[in-house]
Order: structure tokens, then sequence, then C-alpha cells
């Protein structure tokens, strides 16, 4: 089975081709089992990331001809395009930086508690605990692309990106997802609702009003459970999804 | 090639993002500490975030949970190798751990009366008592509190794709203190293509295991490189235990996307479950109230005697449980939410027959955990000296804690432990981290950094024409043949050689100059790693002269529980690897033969139950089942929870759209 590896080092991209030798007949190959066979036999040195093969740990994600996929639980096909996630900036082959999501959190996790740890989390909140993180969900978010201009880090000029190190300044869908876990903790003081969802807004809540909504990539009702509870919880804090358009055309 | 270096200065570093390095974090810096996090993984992504995210909490499911209880489960469990101390400090701080980490916004199941989190049915893996708490998305919840843990900032600063190299240490003169202390470490920041000197007096290894030593996959992270152990015996300290490395049994041997990963447990067996080889025949029963290291010894008896499985293993057989008419329907639910997470890998791999439990399981053994470790006191700190060893004999300003400490365990880990050993020591070790960074800075002590950092500046740009990924399959894969589940004079020999053999050519190994994202010098670091804690284990394994739980030597005979214990100690020094005994304590005879009395009535009883005739032994399955589960626990349908695992509207799982 052939697929093309994209590949960047030192700066310089380039784009292998790879031809994976089945270890059965009718095996069906993971991306990552391709990925590990091409470390174990011609390219050695081939960058990527990966954990636990189980699509638990969050870190294998790469962009399959052009849209974000968990690399363990992907069956690979003929011809498929491997590169790094589009959504974040390329280090080497199919790494991408992906601390400036995480960053942004920084300074806005902080919760008033209440002093009994004994009580039960809504089912909603365990919902949302089932996020491994990674970070398919930022593929098409308007709210995201702000960071680089409306469009994706390749885009831009390395030098005129954002640094990653500062945490980036507009949010996602996983950085919702994380505020709206502090709102429906049953541990939550209201002071900690209150702020969650201020950040919620400081992140660019804005930008969710009218857009079509977010895919997760393990199945979590990121529209409902997350964007929809924040965007009514901020009422007409927001712009209505009118006064948007009429913006948008002015 | 010389990389760009950048120097910084924290109280405290951190090695590790996991359980025990996200409590440790936390800790110090509650205690006023600045910290500095470091983790080659994204941060929080680790072993404790894959687990199934069962912990221990004392007193959960049993009102006579006493610490004393705790302590001596763990310690006989542990064939008298742990340290009294340790295993105390275990036991007291257990509930308290746990519930920091509730502060973190873990959540549990709570009792119907709201006294705490409800534990699960069964006592798990080893325990005496019912003490293991279950967890919604299993350890990917305890994924979020530690992410939240140390990204919240608040005196944490934290770094990412970053390897910490190595400790940075001086030599004390001060008469009857430690003879080394902690200045620093060194950090190869691969997203940003520099090195990091940084100064601290305070460092805690929490860097994990070293289950990639081995090679057929395991269900760990790829990052289980064994870090944590190789750098500090560099640093000179003492590593205790080393010989204990611990297979899970019943790991999937196929199909090749699932190899490895862990499909269940003893426990999951039930009353009924066996191990079969190819031919049908029982290798093992009662298979629920043994150990994992006598599962997997039997798996690997049959495969060395040729009658094993195609891929390697056995058969684990459940399907006597499912058969029953009346108590079946029990166990099915049993078996599907006893370990939900590995009960999914199962079911996505091997089908819907094996996911209602009606034909047998192939499984074979596969590396989980590491017992042994940086020998340490009941703080977390270094330790060194006879016996149980004191800090004073230990490197002043080392601390660890989780998977890299060694001395809690010893021979065998029970179920659910390990969680709660990465809260407990995580937690104590970055208190006495803090502690002693208080105590002791001053002075500028850059030049001890310069012989590390002119280590590193050789390799980048190093010629040669092997490949450092490549050498590494190599050793895991006679690691594996050699110093895995089964150890012999002879394979302990033939290691000795390959790990020589492989040193001699980390110097041909191709390391390109340039510092971003160098995946030639990552590999090669890990793999340089690798080969220190494989010649710790071969050296551990041939001082441990026979079986002993996670060491199973095929030549030798088992050390009987009634001899006298001893654990093992490995160190580095200028004269290379030494070996050495550290006597052990024995629980007390009276108490040693009771609890070997109570275990063999168990399996008696068990045998007894398994002859029954059919009818009779349904229904009093069924009364075992309803005592423990409940009466409804058939009809009550699962909660909707959206399972790592479910297909639905799973956009990551499908490359066209
Ligand atoms: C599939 C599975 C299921 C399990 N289920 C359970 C369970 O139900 N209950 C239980 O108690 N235990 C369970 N365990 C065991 C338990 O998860 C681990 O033992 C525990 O989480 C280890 O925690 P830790 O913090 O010590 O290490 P880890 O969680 O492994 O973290 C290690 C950290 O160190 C970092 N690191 C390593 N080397 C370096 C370096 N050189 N530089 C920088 N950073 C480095 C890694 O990036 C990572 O952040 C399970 C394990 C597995 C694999
Ligand atoms: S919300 Fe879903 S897609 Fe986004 S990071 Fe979490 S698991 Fe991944
Ligand atoms: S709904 Fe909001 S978070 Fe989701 S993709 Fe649109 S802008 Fe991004
Ligand atoms: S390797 Fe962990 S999610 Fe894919």
């Amino acid at each position: 089975m052939k697929v093309e590896i994209v590949t960047v080092r030192d700066g310089e991209e380039a784009v292998v081709e790879f031809d994976y030798a089945r270890r059965s007949e009718d095996e069906r190959p993971m991306v990552l089992d391709v990925l590990l066979q091409a470390q174990a036999t011609t390219m050695p040195d081939l960058a990527f990331r990966y954990g636990c093969r189980a699509r638990n740990c969050g870190v294998c994600t790469i962009d399959v001809n052009g849209r974000p996929i968990i690399a363990c639980r992907a069956r690979a096909r003929e011809g498929d395009r491997l590169s790094p996630m589009a959504t974040l900036p390329a280090v080497a082959d199919l790494v991408v930086r992906r601390d400036g999501i995480a960053r942004q959190m920084r300074g806005r996790l902080q919760t008033a508690q209440g002093n009994d740890l004994n009580v039960e989390a809504p089912e909603e909140y365990h919902e949302l605990t089932s996020c491994i993180e990674c970070y398919a969900c930022l593929n098409k978010c308007p709210m995201h692309m702000r960071n680089f201009e409306g469009g994706l880090p390749g885009d831009m000029d390395p030098a005129d990106r954002p640094d990653p190190a500062e945490g980036y300044r507009w949010g996602n869908p996983f950085s919702l997802l994380k505020l709206q876990m502090i709102r429906l903790d049953p541990l939550t003081a209201e002071s900690g609702r209150e702020a969650a969802l201020d950040n919620a807004i400081d992140l660019g809540l804005d930008a969710c009003v009218g857009c079509p909504g977010c895919k997760c990539g393990v199945g979590i009702d990121l529209k409902g459970l997350v964007v929809k509870a924040l965007v009514d919880a901020a009422g007409d804090r927001l712009p209505s999804p009118a006064e948007k358009a009429l913006k948008r055309a002015s | 090639m010389k990389i760009e270096i950048e120097w910084q200065d924290y109280d405290v570093i951190v090695v590790g993002s996991g359980g025990s390095g996200g409590q440790a974090a936390r800790a110090a810096a509650d205690a006023g500490a600045n910290v500095l996090s470091v983790s080659k993984d994204p941060v929080g992504a680790s072993d404790t975030k894959i687990s199934e995210g069962i912990a221990t909490v004392r007193g959960s499911g049993a009102e006579d949970d006493t610490e004393d209880v705790l302590s001596e489960n763990l310690k006989m469990a542990g064939g008298d190798l742990p340290v009294r101390a340790i295993t105390d400090a275990f036991a007291k701080d257990s509930t308290s751990a746990y519930d920091r980490y509730r502060t973190q916004g873990l959540r549990p199941t709570i009792k119907e009366d709201g006294s705490g989190p409800e534990a699960r049915p069964l006592p798990f893996g080893g325990h005496t008592r019912r003490r293991s708490v279950g967890h919604k998305n299993s350890g990917i919840a305890f994924g979020h509190a530690n992410w939240n843990a140390i990204v919240q900032g608040n005196r944490v600063d934290y770094i990412e794709d970053a390897w910490f190299l190595d400790l940075v240490t001086e030599d004390v003169s001060n008469g009857s203190g430690p003879k080394k202390k902690i200045v620093g470490g060194l950090i190869y920041d691969a997203a940003r293509g520099v090195l990091i000197a940084v100064r601290a007096p305070s460092v805690v290894i929490a860097a994990g295991g070293l289950s990639s030593l081995y090679f057929p996959n395991t269900d760990t992270m790829r990052g289980n490189t064994g870090d944590g152990y190789a750098i500090a015996a560099r640093a000179g300290a003492d590593l205790v235990d080393m010989e204990q490395v611990q297979f899970l049994p019943f790991c999937l041997a196929s199909p090749p996307a699932y190899e490895g990963l862990c499909a269940g447990e003893p426990v999951m067996a039930s009353y009924l479950g066996v191990l079969r080889d190819k031919n049908g025949k029982i290798i093992l029963d009662s298979v629920f109230l043994r150990t994992r290291a006598e599962c997997a010894a039997a798996i690997l008896r049959a495969v060395e005697d040729g009658r094993g499985s195609p891929n390697g293993g056995a058969y684990l057989d459940m399907t006597a449980n499912k058969e029953l008419p009346l108590s079946g329907p029990y166990f099915q639910r049993f078996g599907e939410t006893c370990l939900p997470s590995s009960y999914n890998t199962a079911r996505q791999a091997l089908g819907k027959k094996a996911a209602k439990f009606e034909e047998p399981w192939e499984v074979r053994p596969g590396a989980h955990y590491h017992m042994g470790g940086i020998r340490a006191d009941a703080n977390g700190a270094s330790a060194g000296g006879e016996g149980d060893g004191d800090a004073a004999h230990g490197i002043a300003g080392l601390f660890t804690a989780g998977g890299a400490m060694g001395g809690v365990f010893g021979a065998n880990r029970l179920g659910s432990t390990s969680l709660t050993e990465g809260a407990v020591f995580g937690g104590r070790s970055g208190q006495a981290a803090a502690a002693h960074a208080r105590e002791t800075w001053g002075r500028n002590r850059d030049a001890a950094f310069q012989p590390a950092i002119d280590q590193v500046n050789r390799r980048f740009g190093q010629k040669g024409t092997l490949a450092a990924a490549t050498l590494k399959l190599e050793l895991q894969q006679e690691a594996w043949k050699n110093i895995g589940p089964v150890r012999t004079a002879e394979k302990l020999d033939r290691m000795d050689g390959l790990i020589a053999e492989c040193t001699a050519r980390l110097d041909e190994v191709a390391i390109p100059a340039y510092g971003m994202w160098n995946q030639a010098f990552i590999e090669f670091q890990e793999l340089r790693n690798l080969l220190d804690c494989a010649k710790a284990v071969a050296d551990a394994a041939r001082e441990r002269d026979g079986s002993l739980g996670g060491h199973v030597r095929f030549d030798r005979k088992t050390i009987s529980a009634f001899s006298k214990p001893y654990s093992t100690v490995v160190r580095l020094n200028d004269d290379g690897w030494q070996v050495a005994r550290l006597e052990r304590e024995r629980t007390p005879m009276k108490r040693l033969i009771s609890y070997k009395v109570e275990d063999t009535k168990r399996k008696i009883q068990l045998k007894w139950l398994r002859m029954l005739p059919k009818g009779v032994k349904d229904r009093k399955l069924l009364a075992r089942y309803q005592a423990i589960m409940g009466k409804g626990a058939v009809e009550k349908v699962s909660a909707p929870a959206i399972s790592i695992g479910s297909a639905e509207a799973a956009t990551g799982e499908s490359t066209r759209a």
C-alpha cells in the first residue's frame, strides 16, 4: 500500500512515498502502523507523535488528505497523503507545536470551590472529560483562525506568527470545553462559573454565533454541550446572528 | 555543533507531567517554591492519562480498612521487599492524596449516603479489602485533573516537548551528610531547538517507567524509556529492585494495531475463568485469584514448550461463566464494567463473539509497570546506605515519585495502587523538594554544567552510519527475549554481551547538525537511557537467584515467602555498575502463615464450586453476583457516556469525509 508522507527537516519540506508491507493479507493497518513501519525500515529519523496506540493520549493527530485524524485509530488507505495538522505550526515532519493552545488557559482555570467534595457531578460533566485533547476540533474553527489573520499558520510568514509560548490570543473548541467543565462542576462556586464565562467571551466566543459548529475527533457533542451552553449563558453579551451578518456586510 | 543555550533559575524542577509529576509540581508550588515542570510529551499525556483510572482509596469500600491493614497488604503482596515506612506512608496518605486530585476536578461516583467515593464491587488485584475506586472515562479523567494542576500557573511554569537529559551535581565534603548534591539539570527543548540549563537545588524525577525497554509492544506510552532511572543512576543514585518488571498477562496478541494493549486483568476472569494452551488443555485455573506474574508465567511456560497460541500466547477462556443461564448475564455485565477501557479495546480487536465471552480470547503478556526504581525514603528523597536506607546517604536535593520511585511495591504491585502512589509520593516529594530548596541555595555553580553541555554539543552533528531508532528496536527485541518475562542465567549472559555491543555502537549513530526537533538526537538519547536500564535490570536479575514476583527464572526455584527477604540494589560509580543486596524485614511468621492459609482456602473453595453440578453452581453464583452487584444489575442500562472507542460521530477515525 503506497502513501505519501510530508516531511519537514530543518525547515525544508519534502514529500516521500512510502510503500507499506502488509503483515498479513487481510491486515487493515491504522495510519500509525504505517508511520511505525516507515520508522522501523526506510525512515528511521521520521518525526511523529504517538503515545498509547489506543486513542487515549490524544497526541498522534495528523492530517490525512487534509483532514485531522487520530492516527492510531484511523485506517490507512492506498494513496493517502499524510501531513502535519495544518491548524498548528509545523515543527518537524508530522510534529506540530501544540502548546499555544494549553498556554492560553493559564490563569483561567482557577475556581473558587465549595468544601464538600462528595457531590455527584452531572452526566454532561463526564461527557466532557472524555476529551483526549487531540485538537482535531481546531479544523476550520473561525475563532482559532483569528490567531493567524483568519487563515492557517502555514499561510503566514513564520516571523509574523504569534508566539505559542505566550499562549494564543483567541480560543478554540477545546478551550471552551475546559471552561464549560468548570461551569458544570458542582464544586465550582458561582463566582468561578461567571469567571469561566467571562473567559470564554474574552477568548472570542462571539465567533461561535452563526458558526456552523465544530466537530470533535472522538465524538463529543461540542455544538450542544459546549458552544450552545456557553452562547446561551452569554445571552446579549454577544452580538445576535443578525447583528453579526450586518457587521460582516458593512 | 554548539546549540544555543539558555539559563534559567527555579527552586524545584519536576521531570514528568503525569500523575506523580503533576501532583509534585502542585505540592511544591503550594509550599511556596517556584517550579518548572518539564515533560517530553505534551503536558499531561502520560501513562496516567491512558490508565484504567482505578485508584486505591483506603476505607472507600470496607469499614475495617485501617492504615495497618493496607500497609501490611502492600508489604506482603510485594514479597516483603517494600520498605515499611514507605507502605505506611502510602496507607496514611491514600485518602487525602486522592482528595487533592478531587480539588483539581476528578469526580468519582459518590456513595448513595454521600459519605465518599464508591468502591468497585470486588477487591481488585490482590487487595484484601474493597478499596478500588473507578472513574468515568478512565485515566483521561485523571489526565484532565493533572493538566489543570500544571497549566493553571500559580508558581508552576511548564515546558513540553522537552527532554530532560541529565542531572548536574556537585560533590559535598562535609562529614556525615550526603556526598553529592543537586545543582540543576540540562534540558533539550526540541520544539524551540535550544538547550536549557536550569539552576535548581531540588529536582523531582517523576518520569515514569521503562516498559518501552521491551518489544513486542506494550500497553504503555512510547515514552516509557526509563529516562528517570538512567538519569538518576548516572548521577550516582541507588536503584532498587530493578529486576522487578511487571508484565500484564492478558494483553492482546493480534491484530497488529492492537497488539500489546491490555485486554483485562485476572479479576475479570471471574469465578470460572481459566487459561488454556493451544490444545485446549487448562494451564491455570482459579485465574481470578492469581497474581499477574503467576498468569504471565503460566502463559510463557506453554509458549516455551511449544504449546502456545499462533501469536505467541495462550487462551483466556471465560466461557464457563457466560454459559450459565441465571448467573451468565450478571457475569456479562461484570466483564463489561470491571475494566471498561480494556473491555472496549478487546471488543474492538476481537469481535462480537469474544465480547459476549462466547469464545476464548487469545492473550499474551506485555510489559506494563516497573516496581523497582530510584531508591528513596518515605518522602521520596533519594536514599542510600544499609537496609531501608536514609536520605543522609542519598543525593541531596534529588527526589522521586510514582513509577520512577522504588521501594513501594517490591516484587508485586496490587491492582489500582499506582495512581495513588503518584498522588501520595507526588505530594510528599513536592513538599520535601520545596523545603529543601528553602534551606539550601546560594552561589552560582555554572561551571558544574559544562561537562554535560559539552557532551550534548559533541553529539549534535555526529557522523555515522547507524540509526538510533533501528538500534533501539533491536535492543527492545533482545530485552524481551533475555530480560523479559522469562529469564535464565544463559539469557542474562547473552544480554550483557548485547548491551556491550550496542553501547559500543553509540558513537556510530548519525545525528544531523541542527537544533530544531532533532529526532535522531531524541532517539539517541532514549537509546542511551534504555541501555543503562537494560544493564541495571540484567545485573539485578542475576543477583536475584530465584523466581520472585515479577522476576521469573525458568532455571531456578521459586524463592519461599518464609526465607529471609532481600532487595537488590544497583548503582553506577567510577568502577562501573555495582550490585548488592539489602536486608528486608520479614512479616511475622504467624501473619505469613495465616495469609497463606486464607489464600489456599479461597482456592480450594473455588475448586469445589467449579465441580458442583451446573444448576447448583449457577444458583450459587447468581447469589454471589447479586450480593456484589445488586439484584438489578443486569437491567440497569449503562450510562450513555461517550466512551473512547464508540464509533458514533468520531470524525477522527475515518480518513474520508
Ligand atoms: C493501560 C494502563 C492502565 C493502567 N491502569 C491503572 C489503573 O487502573 N490504576 C492504577 O493505579 N494504575 C494503572 N496503571 C499504571 C499507572 O497508570 C502508572 O503507573 C502511573 O500513571 C505512572 O505515573 P507517573 O506519573 O509516575 O508516570 P507517567 O504517568 O508515565 O508520566 C511520565 C511523565 O514523564 C515524562 N518523561 C519521561 N521521561 C522524560 C524525560 N527524559 N524528560 C522529560 N519528561 C520525561 C513523560 O512525558 C510523562 O509526562 C495503568 C497503566 C497503563 C499503561
Ligand atoms: S474536544 Fe474532541 S476534538 Fe477537541 S481536543 Fe477534545 S477530544 Fe479532541
Ligand atoms: S462554534 Fe465556535 S468553537 Fe466551534 S468551530 Fe465555530 S467558532 Fe470555533
Ligand atoms: S497514540 Fe495515543 S491517541 Fe493515538
